[in-house]
């Protein structure tokens, strides 16, 4: 890292009408270094990454500098032409294009008109070496993992010479072993004198790669510091402005009547997985990304077809050959993605409230004040923030439609609740108040099966955890011993952590 | 500053107020126009008088020549909002009139039976595609078009390519339910026959099953979001295969109205008509994506697009003008809405900020 300023914000603020975003930020960014934001969602940091990236202008005011020139127009165009990349949470590659084409799109080298393919291809090899990569340039992207992509973007970002390369939560949807080699990418790209801003949740990232750290509140500057000025406790002080425990302290209830119990089961991806489930309790499932949580998840709720094995409801043995038969056997299935698989996005909370119960009424004919009725009870109940259930869904905040999903359970009366990844890409805040909820469940004697990669949820949530690995169950743990390095042992295989 | 966001938007949300603004509001300018037209070229001519456009006899006259469309865009609009599409209606249509009316005619099969099968067979080929569609999951685009050339072809056949005259074999369709009754304007005869009833009755009834049965809630689940609608229970595959079986019904029934009324079957009593109806549907506000829209949006999208071509002839406007006129009032309508979609997205954005 050198002293050498490449990228400067000079009293940055920005607002939309009734709300400012961000509120008199100065951020500097240096050659080679890897600047990271951090902040709860909502604090500012899209916005900030934004207007760094052109997207958006910032109010009248504030200064940006490239290089030490003023930069007057900030526009996405003139961005790239200055050197910015940025790297978002989706991925913005072409999917039925080869990488060398995705790295070139837009930008081809030419000769006379003609597609120099040799050249191009040979330009990627290099910088794929570079990144001790063995993909091969010829490769589609469609069949890359996400963190192969991410490769892809990076190296593009390279072979067009940028400056500066921004990163929005690169690793979401990564394994843990993607997650390592990324950040050395980043460590080994910032040799080149490349100032990288990297956003991330994660703090265990932060930590392994940045130089500084640059923590937003509420759009206000907080801090900006060196990493090693700051520990991960103090950072979360920062960022909440109050004292946040990392883990959650919950209730244990005394476990009663065995309520789903699963019998050597085997399809979708999953094989021979035994267990059982009792009301008052929670049975965390961990692993990797990969490791067939989601996919056991599925089959438990008659979402896939199973191949072998026997699932028992109270006692009972059931044979579901859709949902609708797992619905009526009392089960709840809250999915990992709540706006691919959870949520009508363009109805309203109403809507999304009933839509599932359908399966248990048998009156044909509805009548929508009533529908209304309940949205509005479930609306006060988990106290989602709406103004009333004719709000459509699209419009609230990720910790909101949370709780519009799990209305639409509670209003099936359920009572064994499958939760997969219960608090993904929500706010600390509408953690606890998710948690809150998931213990007033155990409390009424439902039973818990929860799937998780969010270490501290599993950890601090569950009674028991079973720990999956390559579509198996390799290990259970009793709450004594559940902690994270047991878990992590056994997920990745092995003493060698 | 803290509720505006939300308040906005609880004002702009699906399914409270002002859904089909905007296709009233170019119902209502259209209508405007043609009478303030009229009434300029009258006070330049000097004789001011009530414009024949919004007499009582056009105004039927309106409803009759759009009850065909009107009732297919009906099928259209549950089929729509399931996410699905059917390219292949008014080519169905033809084949449906041209074995009616053969059949009739020239294979005498009884009037009631003729009806009847009718009916039966246009259910029939739509379920047929219905199951393709459900089953294999592919594009009801392709598989919709796919039915429309081959029923073009089938129509053909049955025909040699001819038309068939009914010889007024519907005209009970076509009674006058009010005879007698004179329009306080003009003086004219009012008409009002059953099929403009049965249109209005379709109407209702598809009003109705959309809007307060759990039949209506699960199409529109399944075009939000299918996977979705599938983990909240629902039966996908047979709740797509019956919005069109329902079409089909709809279009059998449309396709027997219309003979009663043109008295002649050709294979261009069909023809194109899915692009009217399919502009009605869009015009009215359901979305090509599927689990967004609403009956009376298409009811009047219907009217809309309907009483273009009426409104160009009373202006004794040649009638090609009212091509250019319905594709304009399409892409307004669609471009009017999409901007309505994006001032709700600016204020979805405020609040993720916050």
């Amino acid at each position: 890292m050198s002293d050498e300023v490449i990228l400067k914000l000079n009293n940055i603020s920005k607002s939309f009408p009734g709300v400012l975003a961000l509120d008199n930020i100065s951020f500097d960014l240096k050659k080679g270094e890897i600047h990271c934001i951090c902040g709860e969602n909502g604090a500012g940091k899209s916005t900030l990454i934004k207007i760094i990236s052109g997207a958006y202008q910032p109010d009248p005011g504030g200064t940006i500098e490239f290089e030490g020139k003023p930069v007057t127009f900030f526009h996405p165009s003139v961005a790239m032409k200055l050197g910015i990349q940025t790297i978002y949470q989706e991925h913005t590659i072409f999917p039925h294009l080869d990488i060398t084409e995705n790295i070139f799109v837009g930008m081809e080298l030419t000769k006379n008109g003609m597609m120099r393919k040799a050249k191009m291809r040979e330009k990627t090899i290099d910088v794929l070496k570079y990144l001790q990569s063995d993909l091969s340039p010829d490769a589609l992207v469609n069949e890359l993992t996400s963190g192969e992509q991410k490769i892809v973007e990076i190296a593009k970002a390279l072979v067009l010479e940028r400056k500066v390369i921004i990163m929005d939560e690169p690793t979401s949807s990564f394994s843990v072993n993607e997650i390592d080699n990324l950040l050395g990418l980043i460590k080994k790209i910032k040799e080149t004198g490349i100032g990288i801003i990297y956003i991330s949740h994660h703090l265990d990232e932060v930590f392994k790669i940045a130089d500084r750290i640059t923590v937003l509140r509420d759009g206000k500057h907080v801090i900006t510091c060196d990493a090693e000025e700051v520990d991960e406790q103090q950072l979360i002080r920062y960022m909440v402005g109050r004292d946040a425990s990392v883990f959650y302290h919950r209730e244990f209830y005394k476990p009663g009547e065995v309520v789903l119990k699963a019998e050597n089961l085997t399809g979708n991806g999953v094989y021979d997985i035994s267990f059982e489930v009792r009301q008052g309790e929670i049975l965390g499932f961990a692993g990797m990304v990969g490791s067939g949580r989601s996919e056991l998840m599925t089959l438990l709720f008659g979402g896939a077809e199973k191949a072998d094995g026997k699932i028992s409801v109270m006692g009972k043995e059931v044979d579901f050959k859709n949902p609708g038969s797992a619905i009526k056997n009392k089960m709840c299935y809250i999915t990992e993605d709540r706006q691919a698989t959870g949520l009508f996005l363009i109805h309203t909370i109403a809507r999304n409230t009933i839509i599932a119960n359908l399966v248990n009424t048998k009156r044909l004919v509805i009548n929508p004040a009533k529908e209304f009725l309940v949205g509005d009870k479930f609306i006060k109940e988990l106290g989602t923030k709406a103004t009333d259930s004719k709000m459509m869904v699209m419009n609230l905040s990720g910790g909101n439609q949370q709780k519009v999903v799990l209305a639409k359970w509670f209003n099936t009366n359920g009572d064994i609740f499958i939760f997969d990844e219960p608090t993904r890409g929500i706010d600390v805040g509408a953690k606890q108040e998710i948690y809150k909820i998931m213990m007033n469940l155990l409390k009424e004697g439902k039973a818990i099966i929860m799937a998780s990669s969010d270490m501290p949820e599993i950890v601090s949530m569950s009674d028991r955890v079973m720990v999956m690995k390559s579509g198996r169950v390799v290990g259970q743990l009793s709450r004594e011993e559940i902690n994270e390095e047991n878990i992590l042992e056994l997920s990745i295989g092995g003493k060698k952590i | 500053m803290k509720q505006s966001p939300v308040e906005l938007e609880r004002r702009r949300s699906l399914f409270g107020r002002g859904e089909n603004t905007t296709v009233i509001m170019l119902l209502v300018g259209f209508f405007a126009a043609i009478v303030a037209v009229q009434l300029i070229i009258g006070a330049i001519g000097g004789k001011v008088g009530y414009p024949s456009f919004i007499a009582p006899v056009n105004l039927v006259n309106i409803l009759m020549q759009v009850s065909a469309v009107g009732m297919m865009a009906m099928g259209m609009t549950v089929v729509m909002i399931g996410g699905g599409i059917d390219l292949s209606v008014g080519m169905l249509t033809s084949l449906v009139v041209i074995y009616l009316a053969k059949g009739i005619m020239d294979w005498g099969i009884p009037m009631w039976a003729a009806i009847f099968s009718v009916i039966i067979i246009a259910v029939v080929l739509e379920v047929a595609m219905g199951l393709i569609i459900s089953r294999f999951s592919v594009e009801p685009f392709i598989i919709t078009l796919g039915g429309m050339i081959a029923f073009r072809g089938i129509a053909l056949l049955m025909c040699h390519s001819q038309e068939v005259s009914t010889k007024g074999r519907f005209a009970v369709l076509k009674d006058n339910l009010i005879a007698g009754a004179k329009d306080p304007v003009t003086g004219l005869t009012l008409n009002l026959p059953i099929y403009l009833i049965v249109f209005f009755v379709i109407t209702i009834i598809i009003w109705w099953l959309m809007k307060y049965t759990k039949y209506g809630r699960r199409v529109y689940a399944i075009g939000a979001n299918r996977n979705a609608a599938y983990l909240a229970g629902i039966n996908v595959k047979n709740t797509v295969l019956s919005t069109y079986a329902l079409n089909g019904l709809i279009v059998g029934i449309a396709a027997i109205m219309l003979l009663s009324r043109v008295n002649t079957a050709i294979i261009t009593t069909g023809q194109n008509l899915e692009i009217d109806v399919i502009a009605a549907v869009v015009v009215g506000g359901t979305a090509l994506s599927g689990g967004k829209g609403n009956i009376w949006g298409t009811f009047i999208g219907a009217i809309l697009l309907g009483s273009i071509a009426n409104g160009m002839n009373i202006l004794r406007l040649q009638s090609e003008w009212q091509f250019v006129a319905k594709g304009v009032i399409l892409i307004v309508a669609v471009a009017a809405g999409a901007a309505v979609q994006a001032r709700r997205e600016r204020t979805l954005q405020l609040k993720q900020i916050k």
